[in-house]
């Protein structure tokens, strides 16, 4: 099928719209959920600080629900964007940054759900310590939303960057899968950091002296299970950027393609894994603040093996983008 | 829209070879390092016991510092690593913070920014590594579990230096491209501001702070 320049940037805007929002409403609402429900739970616990619960439970909520308001920015630009130099190019990319920001949004809102329903049920137990718990809720949480925010800024890219000198064969390729990249890779770390910022609120509410120690854990428990989503952050910046010569065979395009989809998919595990290490690593640390450094190097060792098979997928989405 | 992924350049022709500078960085670099001179000079201007204001800042923040890497590396190391440990803070939190004036951007915007101070935390790391267990046992870590994991242990070392610096590259470039895409679209009405004030001061601040951490504990993973 040919379809008119208009007329497939129409289709690609209205299908992406549909994506970056349908799938972009999944995280942030499962999430919601999560915190709404340790807050019944702490309110029934202490009903005698229920205001304090509500608000706390409406600010996470509130943090938790940005990774959905980035899809629908995406969406509604999708929608009425005006394309000032129309190529079928354009399509590709509006495809693309439609799956980047759908499924970059899913782990991110699932993930601050956790930190933000932890501190409801913190607050329960120690209400004098109501403030440090909100202060690490929202820097969990605010850091839970990086792979999201990773993921808006491709589709931003892929949006307004005029493109229009490429050749269109392989290159519209390039585009998907620069969008499933970096969408997919993102579902893992924003999971993984959500798991180790929620522990990090529970073992506040368990020992407040610890509170030092226990972000310090937790920021470098996270930033390590956002690895998988920077390589995918590398892999679509590469596919974005570098410029392939033309061809016809079927084969160049597919090779771009599958190199997106495997950092991608090959993200998700190790996200969620080097999560569940940082999360043990944290709540640990509660509990016995003194050997915090001790965990912190267990935690950094065993991340870095859980890591290995997205430095694996990493190596193989680069063999199919240079050599293949 | 027209400045998206576009960074301003010097090419310098020598003898048929292109040497690009990107000039912003520079310049850019240049005034984080002013600004931190200046402010160590006035910190440390004519001390006294009871500090002056400035005096005081200065020393929370070594203080602070000194403690987190005593922790990190034992009382030994952390005399030889701490000053290191101070400067990188520093440098990268005043760079991040400097995108919130208006016409100065964060170095810290440009990989090679984030990519050289993630391969001087790297070479840092690994020497330390050699001086602390010895060439031989270095060496032989690479071999574990068994020899042939060797290539993908020193991908995994590399590796290191990807994550680290394009954790803070990613996270100073896209914060600056939503802001730039948000004031656009807004017309540069009341977003702006927050978006800055978000981006700049928050996110700034944790990354620099992981930043450093991570290479303080990439010293630590070395060394022990």
């Amino acid at each position: 099928m040919e379809f008119e320049v208009q007329t497939a940037i129409k289709i690609a805007a209205y299908t992406g719209a549909g994506i970056a929002m349908g799938f972009g409403a999944i995280g942030a609402a499962i999430g919601e959920g999560y915190t709404a429900a340790r807050a019944n739970l702490a309110i029934s616990r202490n009903p005698g600080i229920s205001g304090d619960i509500f608000k706390n439970m409406l600010v996470g909520q509130a943090i938790a629900e940005s990774s959905s308001i980035f899809a629908l920015v995406i969406a509604i630009l999708l929608l009425f964007m005006n394309v000032s130099n129309p190529t079928h190019l354009k399509a590709a990319a509006f495809l693309g940054a439609a799956l980047s920001m759908g499924f970059g949004a899913i782990g991110s809102g699932i993930g601050s759900g956790y930190p933000a329903g932890e501190a409801c049920f913190g607050i329960a137990q120690q209400p004098k310590f109501s403030s440090q718990l909100t202060t690490n809720m929202l820097i969990g949480s605010a850091v839970c939303q990086t792979p999201a925010i990773f993921s808006m800024v491709v589709a931003l890219m892929l949006v307004f960057i005029d493109f229009a000198n490429a050749p269109l064969t392989p290159t519209w390729a390039a585009f998907v899968g620069c969008g499933l990249s970096m969408g997919l890779a993102a579902i893992g770390s924003g999971y993984g950091g959500g798991l180790a910022a929620g522990a990090s609120c529970e073992g506040i509410a368990r020992t407040p002296q610890s509170v030092g120690s226990v972000t310090t854990v937790m920021l470098v428990g996270q930033a390590v299970a956002q690895t998988p989503s920077i390589f995918g952050l590398l892999v679509s910046f590469i596919l974005m950027f570098k410029s392939f010569p033309e061809s016809t065979q079927l084969a160049t395009p597919m090779a771009l393609l599958s190199a997106g989809l495997c950092m991608g998919f090959g993200g998700i595990g190790p996200g969620i894994g080097n999560g569940m290490a940082a999360e043990g690593a944290v709540r640990w640390v509660a509990r016995n603040a003194e050997q915090s450094s001790a965990l912190m190097r267990i935690m950094l060792v065993g991340q870095a093996v859980s890591q290995s098979t997205a430095i694996y997928a990493l190596v193989v989405s680069l063999v199919l983008i240079f050599v293949v | 829209m027209e400045e998206l992924g576009k960074i301003h350049q010097l090419i310098i022709p020598v003898f048929g070879y292109n040497i690009t500078i990107n000039l912003e960085v520079v310049v850019m670099t240049w005034i984080v390092f002013v600004l931190l001179i200046t402010l160590g000079i006035f910190a440390s201007y004519k001390k006294q016991i009871l500090p002056r204001p400035i005096q005081a800042v200065g020393e929370l923040f070594i203080s602070v510092l000194y403690g987190l890497t005593e922790d990190a590396l034992g009382k030994q190391l952390a005399k030889t690593y701490s000053p290191l440990v101070c400067a990188l803070f520093m440098f990268l939190l005043l760079s991040n913070w400097l995108g919130i004036i208006p016409h100065l951007e964060e170095p810290t915007k440009d990989l090679n920014t984030t990519l050289g101070l993630g391969l001087m935390g790297f070479f840092i790391a690994h020497y330390a590594g050699i001086k602390s267990k010895g060439f031989r046992a270095y060496i032989k870590e690479y071999f574990q579990p068994i020899f042939f994991m060797m290539p993908l242990n020193v991908i995994g070392e590399l590796a290191k230096i990807v994550s680290i610096s394009f954790r803070l590259f990613g996270n100073i470039m896209g914060g600056s491209i939503i802001i730039l895409v948000v004031s656009y679209l807004t017309y540069n009405l009341v977003l702006p501001p927050l978006l800055n004030a978000f981006f700049g001061i928050f996110v700034g601040t944790i990354q620099a702070f992981v930043f450093t951490m991570l290479t303080i504990v990439y010293i630590s993973v070395q060394v022990k």
